[in-house]
């Protein structure tokens, strides 16, 4: 089968009446598990797969992808009109998402939103299909060098965050690096910080930590202050108006198109590299939205753009992450586990028998992503009219109700008691963090990245030696994050120096 | 509620028609609407998950209860071994463990082991497991003669220190004498797997159900097995049974491969705590025999590639305790190469 029939072939099974009711309905479910803070696009999959059993190779597929591509969305969605991420990858919406609800904007921020998930999500799924004749050799192309290069490339973003108070941006992301080395460390078997607890050697698990540093902060925060969640609103938005607003939100994703395309970019490589997963994604994404933008300092403030980036790269994600499970039958990811279980169930072999043989199947899967965002998109507007009106309810109604969602979903995702408590500690800290001006992207970027910087520096010099960065590729990068920290340390100086003017 | 009421009701006359022996119909009436636990160790996706997922509504057949699966990861599987071994004692609590790797923390005294397998009521086995070592296809090392003659040592890929894709390589290491280093510190048997087509390393061992795949679209080649006789979809893969003469010491040789089948061949059991009525172990492993004969299962499995290797709940109870009796010897050996200290 060749691509061009397999990409009509997927296609036409895509919207055929077998196929599309699954996807939709599978959308729709995932929607919801996005909305419930915790529950993550890998718990929407396995409720999926159970249901797999007796369905059709493409009804499956797109049930099951379907659930799992519009998590991010809805969870983009609580992100901003409660301040509690829906997922993992969600939490870099914090940053200026809640600030436009509290100017009044929470229509233009969740139109924003859900179109830059949209477009990331298109944007993914067109450059997987892109890629599809050469996926092996790209998938292949990232090795422990590559990734301990590029896992650090990132790190670096971490400058570029905290550009307005480095040193206090600076401790947050080496004690997220020290959070990261909690656990059992596989390489030499020694617990580290583990204080004698077995349940720590497994480490800290990062659905907890996001919930606690942004989620559990915010409910303090809103506990403290008293008020409701939209803060200078005097009444909640009129229908009409947020109706309004979301129009011009997706008009404003449509207007950033070129931010859009580069933080897509930005998702869908790092989906490609194994082990990152879609929360750093969304981090760096914001990064370079700032970097590049020309309102620097209304970010972290309600700027629109940060909202941009980070949705449209936590969806583009999607696409690269499929990559290396549908060229090799290699996971990358817990999700992908799944995913790959599925195709099991169904009677699906990946890897050359599916790129070969079954292109069509690979093209459900990438309308499936794109079909599936859209149908969030719609839905997901649709939603933001009677869930806004409960920004406008009293903090001492909506704090105790929005904690145990939250503490059920920190408990849910691995059914573990203790994750509540992880949930809670990280809560004061974060608030701790907000009220004395720490950045929290900080330590999440050095919590995520410090894993894989670590252990693929351990591959690394294993495999190659002490100088495995004067390979030609790692060296390439290594150069680029030379010249990125370097160019930012430039621009840091030069702009004290004009402040002490 | 009301509808699996009358469910077990009506399968309760059914039974109580043909004369089952009252024990029986105790344990039947018992389980009859009930809720069962089923822990799966490790998060969602993978073997283990899939084996319960798929045997699940088969259960749910022959017991009439309801199987409720629970996902318990962490500490390498020891978390839901624990909590299996370390619940209720009345039967509504069961259980996937990973065998072997149990068996191998417990003798090493790895720190959290709460649990004795000999103790454990198994109530049979899934699978057995098949080691393989797995090489790329062109890169020189096609059979264990060809790492025996090579001047460079074979590198081979693993996950973290006494973790079975490490033990393995250590274990066969020492016996053949074999010239190897064993990279170890991969997050996942998934990232091994992405080394070795990188080229990055040689070679790994890890289950036969995740290489068989791979071997089938021509990606990876399968060179050794711990099993005998043909692999399907593969062919003829030599048995390391057969390469005993070649070691040096052959009659210690012997002893240490006896004594790693005998892990292997605890496999993936399905466990209870230890204390349950004894009729109720009976029905539970009544049901389970009855699943895994099952037409219908049988066929899902094959189609999901799922590799099964059936063994009742008695036949368990032997196998298990085989396994954990070693001489010093081999015992020392083992303890070391799970410590990480051969």
């Amino acid at each position: 089968m060749t691509i061009i029939e397999g990409l009509s072939s997927g296609f036409l099974q895509a919207i055929s009446l077998d196929v599309l009711p699954y996807l939709v309905v599978g959308a729709v479910f995932g929607l919801i598990i996005g909305v419930i803070p915790g529950l993550s696009g890998h718990f929407a999959m396995a409720m999926a797969v159970t249901f797999l059993y007796s369905m059709e190779p493409g009804a499956g597929i797109a049930f099951l992808l379907g659930a799992h591509s519009t998590v991010a969305q809805g969870g983009g969605l609580t992100a901003i009109l409660f301040s509690t991420p829906g997922t993992g990858q969600n939490a870099a919406t914090l940053l200026d998402g809640p600030p436009m609800r509290d100017r009044g904007e929470v229509g233009l921020a969740v139109g924003a939103a859900m179109a830059s998930c949209f477009l990331g999500a298109t944007f993914g799924a067109i450059a997987l299909a892109a890629l599809l004749p050469v996926l092996r050799d790209v998938v292949l192309f990232f090795g422990p060098p590559e990734i301990f290069v590029l896992a650090f490339l990132a790190l670096t973003f971490v400058a570029v965050l905290g550009k307005e108070d480095m040193t206090r941006s600076l401790i947050a992301a080496l004690m997220g690096m020290l959070l990261a080395m909690i656990g059992l460390d596989n390489v030499t078997n020694t617990a580290r910080f583990t204080m004698g607890s077995l349940t720590l050697e497994d480490g800290l698990a990062m659905v907890p930590v996001i919930l606690g540093l942004f989620a559990v902060a915010e409910m303090f925060e809103l506990w403290a202050q008293g008020g409701a969640l939209a803060k200078k609103m005097e009444n909640p938005l009129s229908a009409r108006d947020t109706q309004r607003q979301i129009f011009s939100g997706i008009l404003a994703a449509f207007k950033h198109s070129w931010l859009v395309i580069r933080c897509s970019t930005i998702g869908t490589v790092m989906g490609l590299i194994p082990g990152l997963g879609s929360a750093p994604a969304a981090f760096v994404a914001y990064g370079h939205a700032k970097q590049t933008s020309k309102n620097k300092e209304l970010f972290g403030k309600g700027n629109i753009e940060g909202v941009i980036g980070a949705e449209a790269a936590n969806d583009a994600v999607e696409g690269g992450a499929l990559a290396s499970t549908l060229a090799f039958g290699i996971p990358g990811s817990s999700s992908m586990a799944i995913l790959l279980s599925g195709l099991f169930i169904l009677g699906l072999e990946t890897g050359p028998t599916m790129l070969n043989n079954h292109v069509d199947i690979v093209f459900i899967m990438i309308f499936t992503i794109i079909i599936g965002n859209l149908v969030g998109t719609l839905i997901g507007m649709f939603m933001v009219n009677p869930l806004s009106r409960a920004t406008s309810i009293r903090a001492t109604l909506m704090v105790p109700v929005l904690m145990v969602i939250i503490v059920t979903g920190a408990y849910a995702s691995e059914r573990s008691l203790f994750d509540i408590g992880v949930a809670l500690v990280f809560g004061v800290l974060g608030y701790l963090m907000k009220v004395l001006n720490y950045s929290r992207a900080a330590l999440l970027i050095g919590f995520v990245l410090g894993f894989a910087v670590e252990k693929n520096l351990y591959l690394a010099l294993l495999l190659d030696g002490p100088l495995f960065f004067l390979q030609p590729i790692p060296l390439g990068l290594s150069i680029l994050t030379l010249l990125f920290l370097g160019y930012n340390i430039y621009i840091i100086a030069r702009d004290r120096r004009r402040a002490v003017k | 509620m009301r509808r699996q009421f009358l469910k077990g009701l009506a399968a309760v006359a059914a039974m109580g028609l043909t004369g089952l022996p009252a024990m029986a119909q105790d344990a039947q009436q018992f389980y009859a609407g009930k809720a069962i636990k089923w822990i799966v160790p490790y998060k969602p996706g993978g073997g283990y998950d899939e084996y319960s997922r798929l045997l699940a509504p088969y259960m749910e057949k022959y017991t009439g209860a309801r199987i409720e699966i629970v996902n318990v990861p962490g500490a390498g599987g020891m978390k839901g071994a624990n909590e299996i071994f370390n619940a209720p004692d009345d039967g509504l609590t069961v259980g996937i463990i990973n065998g072997s790797a149990m068996v191998t923390n417990q003798l090493a005294e790895i720190k959290g082991a709460r649990y004795k397998v000999a103790d454990y009521n198994f109530l049979g086995r899934v699978a057995a497991d098949v080691r393989v070592l797995v090489t790329s296809p062109n890169n020189g090392f096609g059979s264990l003669e060809d790492i025996m003659s090579s001047d460079s040592p074979i590198v081979l890929g693993a996950t973290g220190l006494g973790g079975s894709t490490y033990v393995d390589a250590v274990i066969i290491g020492d016996v053949f004498k074999l010239k190897q280093k064993v990279v170890h510190g991969f997050n996942s048997s998934s990232d091994v797997r992405q080394a070795l087509l990188r080229g990055d390393i040689h070679g790994m061992w890890g289950s036969l159900g995740s290489a068989l795949s791979g071997a089938a679209n021509g990606d990876h080649r399968i060179i050794l097995q711990s099993g005998r006789g043909e692999i399907p979809g593969v062919g003829n893969v030599p048995s390391l049974f057969d390469y005993i003469e070649k070691a040096e010491n052959k009659e210690l040789a012997a002893e240490i491969m006896t004594a790693w089948d005998a892990l292997n061949a605890v496999g993936r059991p399905v466990a209870a705590p230890p204390g349950i009525p004894e009729d109720r172990v009976a029905f539970l492993r009544d049901a389970f025999q009855k699943s895994m004969n099952d037409p219908d299962f049988l066929a899902k499995a094959n189609s999901a590639e799922r590799e099964l290797s059936f063994a009742d709940g008695a036949t368990m109870a032997t196998v298990a305790a085989q396994a954990t009796q070693m001489s010093p010897e081999v015992e020392k050996l083992m303890i070391a190469a799970i410590r990480g200290e051969l």
